[in-house]
């Protein structure tokens, strides 16, 4: 049994940042970026981008449109199979096999008994040499089989936005910020995120900001991919940011995940949002 | 290798102030992609439409693809144009939409966009018509680039594709 024995899937995303509603702002441009967990790495496309600059359509809709396009695609070495040596058992066996044989230096801390509970560190992998890009013809692949993986701490990869646009004087400030997660069950998938900006805390600095005409803003955008430190922010959402993804995965199932069925919800809506999420 | 054929119409526009629109058309691929058979790019009818906002073109779109890779998986680009009683032509919206990667019908809905322009060619292109284009339609589909622009929202498109894949799930890929 040559067939299929990958150690790595791929997560190929592609999309658009399609259009932004905020009903109080004009002249806006989106940033964005990925944020990811170390077991992923980008292997081709842009990990981001600047859109141009939109101005309201002057019709009822008053959407901003961007349009913008989303490329990208992710390695996740996290699911790693056995080491090489047993890598002619027969599959029946592997799991089992592959625990009484691998050497503890080997596995790091990725090794834990069939029936206890996983370690809460990631292990240490070694790297991956794989052409990734190509559709390899699987008999073709060495094989790693994969009795038993691993799964760590997930970290899948997180789009996160900000939302520029000018004030009154003309000076670039920031008008929302968003994340969401990359969906990773293969289709296309809509999502409308909202976006907010920080406030001051103080009133001092309520009063400050106001006088000199700067918005506090977060230094690094990515803190709105993470959950450490919410409860001392205070923020206003102030618009949406409508994305669309299309995912396309590699060997992720023969990896044993289940995605779940292709989720097309919310597709066939009209294109910009209407209004609020339920 | 891997085949994908696209199947469908460029049902029409909506949401376009302007009336009597058509639309240019093409397919943008990464190098692993080859077109065994269809037309990479189109123009439709022009329609003035009597009742209702929608522009109807109802071109139809059938092309196979072959790929040896995911990588620069296909996109349509469009330019929606609209021509007035003299026979000009003034520029209304450009947009891109990826072609869906998983298999079934879609209903595609495509947001365009157009180049502002300074305060003169506004006004100008209101009374005079005409307006800026892009000297370069690759600005269409790819994000580099894009900050230099200024735009204002057009109208959508309203496409419908049905696709069919195979053997992908000869390579591991799930769509």
């Amino acid at each position: 049994m040559a067939a299929a024995a990958p150690s790595v899937f791929l997560l190929m995303v592609n999309g658009q940042v399609e259009s932004a509603q905020f009903p109080e702002y004009d002249d806006l441009y989106c940033k964005y970026c990925f944020v990811y967990g170390q077991d992923w790495a980008p292997t081709a496309g842009l990990e981001e981008g600047i859109s141009q600059i939109t101005s309201k359509s002057q019709d009822a809709r008053r959407a901003l449109v961007w349009n913008f396009p989303i490329d990208v695609t992710f390695k996740s070495t996290n699911p790693y199979g056995c080491s090489d040596e047993v890598g002619e058992a027969q599959p029946e066996t592997l799991s089992s096999d592959c625990l009484r044989r691998a050497e503890p230096g080997d596995w790091g801390s990725a090794v834990w008994p069939l029936n206890g509970s996983p370690p809460s560190i990631t292990a240490v992998l070694p790297p991956v040499p794989s052409p990734l890009l190509l559709l390899q013809d699987p008999a073709l692949s060495q094989g790693i089989p994969h009795g038993l993986t691993p799964a760590l701490s997930f970290e899948g990869p997180q789009i996160v936005l900000s939302v520029y646009g000018p004030d009154v004087f003309g000076n670039d400030v920031v008008r929302g910020y968003g994340a969401v997660h990359v969906p990773l069950s293969p289709g296309r998938h809509k999502k409308t995120i909202p976006m907010f900006v920080p406030e001051s805390t103080s009133k001092l600095q309520k009063f400050t900001s106001w006088f000199m005409g700067r918005r506090p803003e977060y230094t690094d955008p990515k803190v709105v991919a993470q959950g450490e430190g919410r409860e001392v922010t205070r923020v206003r959402s102030q618009g949406f940011v409508t994305l669309l993804f299309n995912v396309v995965t590699k060997d992720m199932r023969k990896l044993g995940y289940d995605t779940g069925p292709p989720d097309t919800q919310g597709v066939s809506g009209p294109s910009p949002p209407q209004g609020l999420p339920r | 290798m891997a085949e994908v054929h696209v199947i469908g119409q460029i049902m029409g526009a909506t949401g376009f102030s302007e009336s009597s629109l058509f639309c240019k058309w093409g397919v943008h691929t990464g190098a692993a992609w080859k077109l065994l058979s269809g037309v990479r790019e189109g123009q439709t009818q022009v329609d003035t439409p009597q009742i209702g906002d929608m522009a109807y073109w109802s071109h139809p779109i059938d092309l196979h693809f072959a790929t040896k890779g995911l990588q620069g998986w296909p996109r349509l680009h469009l330019q929606v144009w609209s021509q007035d009683s003299f026979g000009r032509c003034q520029l209304a919206g450009y947009g891109f939409c990826h072609v869906p990667s998983s298999p079934g019908t879609h209903q595609l809905d495509c947001p365009t966009w157009r180049p502002l322009g300074s305060w003169r060619e506004q006004l100008a292109r209101a009374f005079v018509g005409g307006g800026p284009q892009l000297l370069h339609g690759d600005a269409i589909y790819s994000g580099a680039d894009r900050y230099r622009l200024h735009t204002t929202s057009g109208g959508t498109v309203h496409l419908e594709l049905s696709l069919l894949l195979r053997h992908f799930d000869r390579y591991g890929v799930e769509c």
